[in-house]
């Protein structure tokens, strides 16, 4: 296995794709713009370098005159940030394998939501708790692009949305 | 008493939409659709009845993750914003995407089957300066030439 390999990723229909050489420091950042690109609590970002479009493009919304935001048009997942004459900034929950990039610094922390460090400790729901929930689950047939490179996709004759 | 209302969008605007109830059920899900749909390690819902959910500008685009689920987004900027099963008569909007998402903490964790394994460790990281404080200029340069939506409904957008 190649150090390489692991550091590819996409979006969730698989209409783009990337690999990137190596990557560099991991982070999430609180600011409400990395909030809003994501429709969430914070922008999880890591380094790439030698970052390559495997398949297709991002489309790129520019957020100030200094970044451009990437993500997929088929399907909308996040997927870059990017500032010209820096390296791009990939969306770690993108990688096939997320674990490769474990975040180590807490970007504008004074932007943070106020219940965000509460989130590890919320309670969870064991499978097996909801039986209805979990036969709902069964019958749910994914069209998620596979966590992996493909050389054809979507499969001949899926459906696609 | 006044009626409930509470608004939310897309990052750039394009997309804007109103709930007349308030969200219940607020959640984070760490299941893999979840995560790859926000690129990020988990997606914060909450839910409203789909007769409280009106779309005041523009429209969603949905993609399908499965037959089951239809995941909007703005393809002019791609911010996630909702997640509806069909037939049913419940959408979830994205927390992120509400102009106050502080107001909608999340109480549960769903699909911590695929929870990664770095999630819990965050809360313990060390902060870096703010981008005021390390990098002034590219801060003003920012706030000088912000295209987000702000954090309230628009007359007009984009401006002028």
């Amino acid at each position: 296995m190649s150090a390489t390999a692991g550091l590819t990723g996409g979006c969730q229909c698989g209409a783009v794709r990337f690999r990137a050489g190596r990557l560099g420091r991991a982070s999430i950042c609180h600011c409400r713009m990395c909030q809003k690109q994501f429709g969430a609590f914070y922008g999880p970002f890591v380094t790439g370098f030698e970052v390559t479009w495997t398949r297709g493009q991002p489309k790129r919304f520019q957020s100030s005159n200094q970044a451009w935001r990437g993500f997929c048009a088929d399907c909308g997942t996040p997927l870059t940030f990017e500032v010209p004459g820096r390296e791009v900034e990939l969306a770690i929950g993108a990688f096939d394998d997320p674990t490769v990039a474990a975040p180590v610094l807490q970007v504008n922390p004074n932007d943070k939501l106020a219940f965000v460090d509460g989130l590890p400790r919320l309670p969870t729901r064991q499978a097996g708790e909801s039986p209805a929930s979990d036969a709902f689950k069964a019958t749910v047939v994914s069209y998620q692009h596979p966590d992996q490179d493909t050389a054809v996709w979507p499969e001949e004759g899926a459906r696609h949305g | 008493m006044a009626e409930f209302r509470m608004t939310g969008g897309c990052q750039c605007g394009a997309v804007r939409y109103a709930l007349s109830e308030p969200p219940t059920g607020a959640h984070i899900c760490h299941c893999r659709m979840c995560q790859k749909a926000f690129g990020s390690s988990f997606a914060p819902l909450a839910g409203v009845a789909l007769t409280a959910f009106e779309l005041t500008r523009g429209e969603l685009s949905i993609f399908m993750s499965s037959d089951q689920a239809e995941r909007g987004f703005c393809s002019r900027c791609g911010t996630p914003l909702t997640f509806h099963y069909v037939g049913r008569p419940r959408i979830a909007i994205s927390i992120g995407s509400l102009d106050e998402p502080e107001k909608v903490a999340p109480g549960h964790q769903f699909g911590i089957e695929a929870r990664l394994s770095w999630f819990a460790t965050l809360p313990t990281l060390p902060g870096e300066k703010t981008t005021e404080e390390d990098d002034p200029r590219l801060a003003g340069n920012i706030a000088a030439s912000n295209h987000q939506h702000p954090d309230h409904d628009t007359d007009a957008w984009p401006p002028g």
